[in-house]
């Protein structure tokens, strides 16, 4: 069953087309890899998926609900970390938890077992009980994707989860999102494409607003190059120049 | 509603955390004491001068003076009022803004929350800040009930001072109601403040311009005008015409911020 499903989403803001007639679908359990070159509209799609901002045209669905129209059944089934990991530098990070379990409709009851949880899995309880603002980036980072797995969401749109790690953290990160694989669906972006071949099955690949590949990894190495061996870079390059 | 509670609870605690509140909370006791003291010395030389020479040769608009609660706290009310005008803007301004500038905003509009929620959660926490900044003006009839004195029972009216402050409540949460629609169209604070406070001071002198004005226009205005309205209330009047003004102005103005985060889902 798709649990992501985007038909012919188009968005213009004036005369610039930022995405155009994307339609693609992630099937429940599984991992997208989203990539494109910066600019490329990965953000706004996933702004889109997320019913922050609607489309010009097309449609987005998440587990079967129009993101348009039934934005709340939508947002119940969605974790969503933005571009920009949604933050009050003033908040401890487990009253910012707290904050947003609630408006998640997290039982008041089981709030302190549940952010023990995420805290547990994106490894910040050592920083849980300080201010936000002097936390570093990358605590910065795993905070925004403790936030986006409260209530166990079973979809996931996560935009570079990755950003601002350094690299033990951020194959924690990508060890924490394989773990993910089954039970959520998950679409997430990043530019580091060596994390891509290592986490997620299928790439979904824009350029300039446009889809230049949805597939397989195993079957673009096929179509793009000799040899099992031709790196997803090789693919990358080759696709989104022009 | 657990939505907006909860968001309420965190407008306060981020109001809390900040300066802002504090700064305001001082800005409003600086001034009201200030005035205070002064009307207080004044009130005393009122009433020297009425016991060496008997009421009756003052000037008959001294008659305010006879007691502490017309003679102190109705001018201070007075006072407070203008000071809130100036201050609500300083509380308001981050409501909406503040969210959209830490990008949060985008959040707020991914979680499970109606619009209508988020915007009576951040009313409700504005409401709560706004009630402490006047809350603390209550010391100054608090002092006179302690240390004054009365020929004719206790030192103050207390349904009058009550009433007014009824007023300044209704008032402040007037302010932050227009602050807040103000705050949800706009990214900087610093514009919203202005605004606000631009649409707060005109609308407050609104009466001031029908001086020269012909009927029905004068009234109309007249009636419109904050100032108009809130006369009466600070005077410890129970107002019935003011108290659905307010409500009115605060209601529309809750709606209109509903529509201005509702419109976001569509632009």
């Amino acid at each position: 069953m798709a649990m992501i499903e985007a038909k012919n989403l188009t968005k213009r803001y004036r005369d610039r087309i930022a995405i155009e007639n994307l339609t693609f679908s992630v099937n429940e359990g599984e991992i997208l890899g989203f990539l494109g070159p910066n600019g490329a509209g990965k953000t706004t799609t996933m702004r889109i998926l997320s019913g922050f901002v609607p489309p010009s045209e097309g449609s987005a669905k998440i587990a079967g609900f129009d993101v348009f129209e039934h934005p709340l059944e939508v947002k119940r089934r969605l974790g969503y970390l933005p571009e920009t990991p949604p933050l009050y530098p003033e908040m401890t990070a487990r009253g910012y938890l707290r904050f947003v379990g609630r408006l998640k409709g997290v039982p008041s009851r089981q709030l302190g077992s549940e952010i023990e949880r995420v805290s547990n899995l994106t490894g910040i309880q050592e920083v849980i009980d300080r201010v936000i603002k002097n936390l570093s980036k990358g605590f910065r980072q795993r905070v925004g994707v403790a936030q986006a797995l409260l209530n166990n969401p079973p979809v996931l749109i996560l935009d570079e989860p990755t950003e601002g790690l350094d690299p033990a953290q951020r194959a924690e990160v990508r060890s924490l999102i394989k773990k993910l694989a089954g039970k959520h669906t998950v679409i997430l972006s990043t530019h580091i494409l060596h994390e891509v071949t290592m986490t997620c099955e299928k790439v979904l690949i824009i350029n300039q607003g446009r889809i230049v590949a949805f597939d397989e990894i195993k079957k673009l190495a096929h179509a793009y190059g000799q040899t099992e061996q031709v790196s997803l870079e090789e693919i990358f390059i080759k696709l989104t120049a022009a | 509603m657990r939505n907006a509670l909860a968001i309420a609870r965190k407008e306060l605690s981020i109001y809390f955390t900040t300066p802002w509140a504090y700064l305001v909370f001082t800005g409003m006791l600086v001034v009201s004491s200030f005035f205070f003291v002064a009307s207080l010395e004044g009130f005393k030389q009122v009433q020297q001068m009425a016991r060496a020479m008997s009421w009756a040769r003052l000037p008959q608009d001294w008659a305010m003076y006879k007691n502490l609660t017309d003679g102190v706290i109705v001018p201070l009310w007075g006072v407070v009022t203008i000071v809130t005008l100036f201050l609500a803007p300083f509380l308001s301004m981050r409501l909406f803004a503040e969210e959209k500038r830490h990008q949060t905003f985008e959040l707020l509009m991914t979680v499970p929350v109606r619009p209508l929620e988020i915007v009576l959660g951040k009313y409700l926490g504005g409401l709560g800040v706004v009630s402490a900044t006047l809350g603390l003006t209550i010391v100054f009839p608090a002092v006179l009930a302690i240390f004054g004195r009365s020929e004719s029972g206790s030192a103050l009216e207390w349904s009058t001072v009550l009433l007014g402050y009824l007023g300044l409540l209704l008032w402040g949460a007037t302010c932050i109601a227009i602050g807040m629609f103000i705050s949800a169209l706009t990214e900087s604070q610093a514009l919203a403040a202005c605004l606000t406070f631009v649409v707060l001071l005109p609308w407050m002198l609104l009466n001031g311009l029908t001086q020269s004005a012909e009927e029905p226009l004068r009234s109309v205005v007249n009636y419109l005008s904050f100032q108009t309205q809130l006369q009466n209330m600070t005077k410890g009047v129970l107002d019935l015409k003011a108290i659905v003004f307010f409500a009115s102005v605060i209601f529309l103005s809750v709606l209109l911020t509903q529509r201005a985060v509702e419109a976001h889902r569509w632009a």
